[in-house]
């Protein structure tokens, strides 16, 4: 079994009954994802795909391809609407986890790095105060212990340690971004969600991230699933990718195939748009 | 807690719905023929029978969930909201004849408020009311647990200004709720936290947070650390209760109650190192100090009917009054052996300064 | 210095509640009676009727005149006297279009149907302080036409049957009822509208106000306000019918706030508002604050936790009061963490000289004894 097999997994937007028929009206061969008959929003749906142990699976597409809800939905975050997820640290459908099984697993099996840094990290706590909040919610009790956790992590992840006692708000984006990172890895979690990590930072920090996460993820060998809009981000960090548009998958396999030899129609557009 | 015979009757008819409390006042007429709305007017314990009732219920739930803060539909009493209404309604809902009340605010059985509150259930309840802790049944109480050990005939009502101590970290009840509802307090963790790396220690002085039975974050109500561990382990009831904030919670006995800290940086009661009471003497109680117009420092016990009874007998223990003398109180009670020799020394020397406090523990 | 007593706890709360009948009784003057309370302050009768939820007239009066016209003490003195009171019945729900109107203006339109009556108010006079209150009773040399007062439609359903304002939520069956029950949140619009009936003018008139000044979205036209007397109804215990029992003085008023609740079907929101008495600017502050928290927004007007948090005059008083209650318990544990946090930063604590146990038996009086210190 892989560490994560997800299956059909499905998710409506809409305050309307659905019809019953918006999968099949909608994905990419129609080329839309509101069901022309009841109005409905399909976000994604029957998205298949599995993720193995130490593996970073890069999931690409344009905004709203469906990508940040699958992610999210992976993450935790956010309900699915149908759909069944076997993960490595679950018995049962991980989807339906109930709240505070959520909350266990969000802190110490699945970590996820928000685009919106509001999401994930608490502006008014310091930095250290963020990364702290991981362990003491896993039970860490001993001061110094988490202190010298939450300072080999600002290192790690290339945060100057002098600034851990200070405000998350007075950290630039780069940081914050870090500081997620540092959050997200603190409990050696099996399993790391990367949303859009990129998006808001500058070109030279963008590259400096990226690097400090590919470090990371080597050494720590922990698997990850990267969603982007930016191929170049997930060329540098996936070794297989998942394509999506309007709700679907529509090309899955090694990140270098599909980069030099993308079959579906789309990808094909996609990546020569890029070169 | 013992309804005399009246009492249940009136509770009795008020149960079919249709009748009230005899003597309540049934028409504005009536009142207005009233010169005075004077107590006379007014139900056994001033509260109605059906409000009573509903207490004593939000009072059974509080006890079955330790540290779980119930809702109850507050009354507006003749006290000030803030001011312990949340108490004299629980301390009103449980009196009856047979008790004996004793009301304490700061420590003082004699402070304004306190005899406030002793008059209005003196008058309504018509209940014995005492000053010595080990004689009441119900005791009302502002900030303070005694420094006597409570028994379990004893219900000790705390007065409560803030319910919960997630207040602190955010002011929205409703998302405090939810996190009650989920023992999620990793945000309270993160004060603490954060606390030790700007101060070097918790900064936290009354109305330190506990956790109740490994379940609920509680707010013990503001009295001072040195109260703290008398929650843990006792015999008897404690309740807590909010009259402006609506909420009743509990601390059943033999309850675990463990202060929030970490491991490395423990919690602290507070420190009087080499002070004493000027009054008698004692090193193991909670001192407040006074300064007089001379610029000179006193510190006094806060517990000013255990004092009175100190200055009879320095010797005297807070379980003295207990089978067992070893019961755990509080920081530290004193070997009585030990405590003698060294009140001798001091009183030898005439003003040589005692170096040690109370026993830690 | 304050005082100082050990065991007179008693006489000095005698004492003092002695001294502030005297600052009543003691002038020149004669007593003024609960009967002239009721009729020449009419306005402070009503708000004390509304902020303490009991409609009573003659014992609002008794109240201020024991509070020494303090509205907030007497909103108090009626709400404790209120919460021992058996419940006999509930009311048939009143409708307020059988409201018999004294007033009611329409700043919504220039005329409605039913017309605008102006009645009796002060709005549109001078304020000048009057020098020279004529004692004769002049009345009857004033040509007042006799207006009669009218049960009038309220302009806010002509607007409903066009189906530009939105409809309330539907009535449930039991109303939510906040002496009952404590409120919680997120909490029912029925609750929060009793919250808000009973709040504090001061309080509402501010919390409105932060709405319309900017922090908020909320700045409503008036469909209209209305004062008037309400007839009361019961349901006859063995007949059934509703049966008029009383009727109470109330001011109604509802406005419409230009933001649309829905996109595919626009229709204004609203808000509503009504007190007991004749309190104008309370019941049009109901109705800001009514549509401010169906918003539900992230200012403050906008948060039903915080508006009604602040607004009940009782909790606030008693609780910013309390703070004149001795807190040395506590303050001796505050003084102990802030020398203890010097201590550990290498900075000293004078030190005081210390009394003595020894030369200190013989003083009379613990510590308690002192008890301003606050």
């Amino acid at each position: 079994m892989s560490l994560l097999d997800a299956e059909n997994v499905t998710r409506f937007y809409g305050d309307v009954e659905p019809c019953g028929r918006c999968v099949e009206r909608t994905g990419a061969e129609h080329g839309r994802n509101r069901c022309p008959e009841c109005g409905m929003v399909v976000g994604c749906a029957d998205v298949t795909l599995s993720v193995e142990s130490g593996e970073v699976l890069g999931i690409v597409g344009e905004s709203g391809s469906g990508k940040s809800s699958l992610a999210e939905m992976l993450a935790l975050d956010l309900a699915a609407t149908d759909g069944t997820v076997a993960f490595d640290a679950y018995d049962g459908n991980f989807l339906d986890a109930n709240y505070e099984e959520r909350v266990d697993l969000q802190n110490e099996h699945v970590g996820m790095v928000h685009q919106h840094v509001g999401d994930g990290l608490n502006l008014e706590f310091t930095g250290g105060g963020n990364v702290a909040e991981a362990l003491l919610a896993a039970g860490w009790r001993h001061f110094e212990d988490v202190r010298t956790r939450v300072r080999d992590l600002f290192e790690e992840t290339e945060v100057p340690a002098d600034r851990m006692d200070d405000p998350t708000s007075t950290y630039s984006g780069g940081m914050q971004r870090r500081v997620q990172i540092a959050k997200a890895i603190a409990n050696d979690p099996e399993l790391v969600i990367l949303d859009e990590p990129t998006t808001g930072l500058d070109v030279s920090v963008q590259a400096r991230v990226l690097d400090m996460f590919r470090r990371i993820q080597r050494e720590q060998d922990v698997a990850t699933i990267v969603v982007s809009h930016d191929l170049g981000v997930i060329r540098l960090l996936a070794d297989r990718t998942v394509v999506m548009r309007h709700g679907r998958v529509v090309e899955t396999g090694l990140t270098d195939r599909v980069m030099e030899d993308p079959r579906h129609e789309y990808t094909q557009t996609l990546i020569n748009s890029v070169i | 807690m013992t309804d005399d015979p009246d009492h249940e009757e009136m509770a009795a008819t008020t149960d079919g719905g249709l009748a009230t409390v005899a003597d309540e006042p049934r028409a504005v007429s009536d009142l207005l023929s009233e010169t005075e709305a004077g107590i006379a007017g007014y139900n056994y314990a001033y509260l109605d029978e059906h409000t009573k009732r509903e207490v004593r219920r939000g009072v059974l739930n509080a006890i079955a969930l330790p540290g779980h803060q119930v809702p109850f539909a507050s009354r507006e009493m003749p006290l000030a909201r803030g001011w312990g209404t949340g108490g004299i309604q629980t301390t009103l809902s449980l009196l009856g004849p047979e008790d004996t009340f004793k009301v304490i605010d700061q420590g003082s059985d004699e402070s304004i408020n306190a005899a406030n509150i002793r008059r209005l259930a003196e008058t309504t309840a018509d209940v014995e009311t005492t000053t010595d802790t080990t004689d009441a049944s119900v005791i009302q109480t502002r900030h303070r647990i005694p420094e006597e050990v409570l028994t379990d005939d004893q219900i000790l009502v705390l007065q409560v200004p803030t319910t919960d101590p997630l207040r602190r970290v955010d002011g929205s009840d409703d998302a405090n709720r939810r996190r009650h509802a989920h023992k999620n307090y990793s945000k309270m963790w993160v004060a603490l936290y954060e606390n030790v790396v700007e101060w070097g220690e918790i900064q936290i002085s009354a109305r330190y947070p506990v956790m109740v039975h490994d379940r609920y974050l509680m707010d013990p109500s503001p009295i001072p650390r040195w109260d703290t561990s008398k929650l843990n382990d006792a015999d008897s009831l404690f309740l807590f209760a909010a009259g402006r904030e609506a909420r009743i919670y509990a601390v059943p006995p033999h309850t675990d109650v463990e202060p929030l800290a970490f491991e490395d940086r423990q919690f602290q009661v507070e420190r009087f190192d080499g002070k004493r009471c000027h009054r008698c003497a004692s090193t193991d109680t909670y001192l407040t100090e006074v300064t007089d117009e001379d610029g000179v420092t006193r510190y006094a016990c806060n517990d000013a009917s255990f004092c009175e009874k100190r200055i009879e007998d320095p010797t005297l223990s807070k379980s003295h009054h207990l089978d067992d003398e070893t019961v755990a109180w509080g920081p530290g009670t004193p070997d009585p052996l030990v405590d003698d020799a060294r009140r001798e020394t001091v009183l030898d020397n005439g003003n040589s300064s005692v170096t040690e406090g109370g026993d830690e523990a | 210095m304050g005082y100082v007593a050990v065991k007179a706890g008693k006489d000095v709360i005698r004492k003092s509640e002695q001294l502030f009948e005297k600052g009543r009784i003691e002038g020149e003057e004669p007593n003024v009676t609960v009967e002239q309370v009721e009729s020449q302050f009419g306005r402070l009768v009503g708000q004390v009727m509304s902020e303490g939820g009991l409609y009573a007239p003659k014992l609002a009066a008794r109240a201020i005149k024991q509070a020494q016209g303090d509205a907030a003490e007497a909103s108090f003195l009626l709400r404790a006297y209120r919460s021992t009171l058996e419940r006999f019945d509930e009311t048939v729900p009143a409708d307020p279009d059988r409201m018999f109107a004294t007033r009611r203006v329409s700043p919504a339109y220039k005329d409605v149907p039913g017309g605008q009556i102006l009645g009796a108010t002060k709005d549109y006079t001078q304020r000048l302080l009057d020098f020279d209150f004529d004692d004769t009773d002049p009345t009857e040399e004033w040509e007042l036409a006799d207006e009669k007062p009218e049960s009038l439609r309220n302009v806010m359903e002509l607007l409903r049957e066009e189906g530009l304002v939105a409809d309330p939520d539907a009535e449930t069956d039991e109303a939510f009822d906040t002496t009952r029950d404590p409120v919680m949140f997120p909490a029912s619009r029925d609750a929060v509208l009793q919250e808000l009936a009973r709040g504090e003018t001061g309080a509402m008139t501010a919390l409105a106000y932060s709405a319309l000044r900017g922090y908020g979205q909320v700045h409503p036209t008036l469909g209209e306000v209305r004062v008037g007397e309400l007839p009361v109804e019961i349901e006859h215990p063995y007949t059934g019918d509703a049966v008029e029992v009383t009727s109470v003085e109330v001011t109604e008023s509802e406005s419409v706030v230009p933001v649309f609740a829905k996109r595919d079907d626009p229709q204004f929101a609203f808000g509503y508002g009504l007190v007991f008495g004749r309190n104008e600017r309370k019941a049009i502050s109901m109705t800001i604050l009514d549509a401010s928290i169906q918003l539900d927004g992230d200012e403050p007007a906008e948060d039903a936790e915080f508006v009604l948090d602040t607004v009940d005059g009782i909790d606030s008083f008693g609780f910013i009061e309390h703070l004149k209650l001795p807190h040395y318990v506590t303050f001796q544990s505050i003084l102990d963490r802030v020398r203890t946090i010097r201590e550990r930063r290498g900075l000293t604590n004078v030190e005081r000289p210390e009394g003595d146990a020894s030369t200190d038996r013989s003083t009379p009086e613990p510590d308690a004894t002192v008890t301003d210190n606050d």
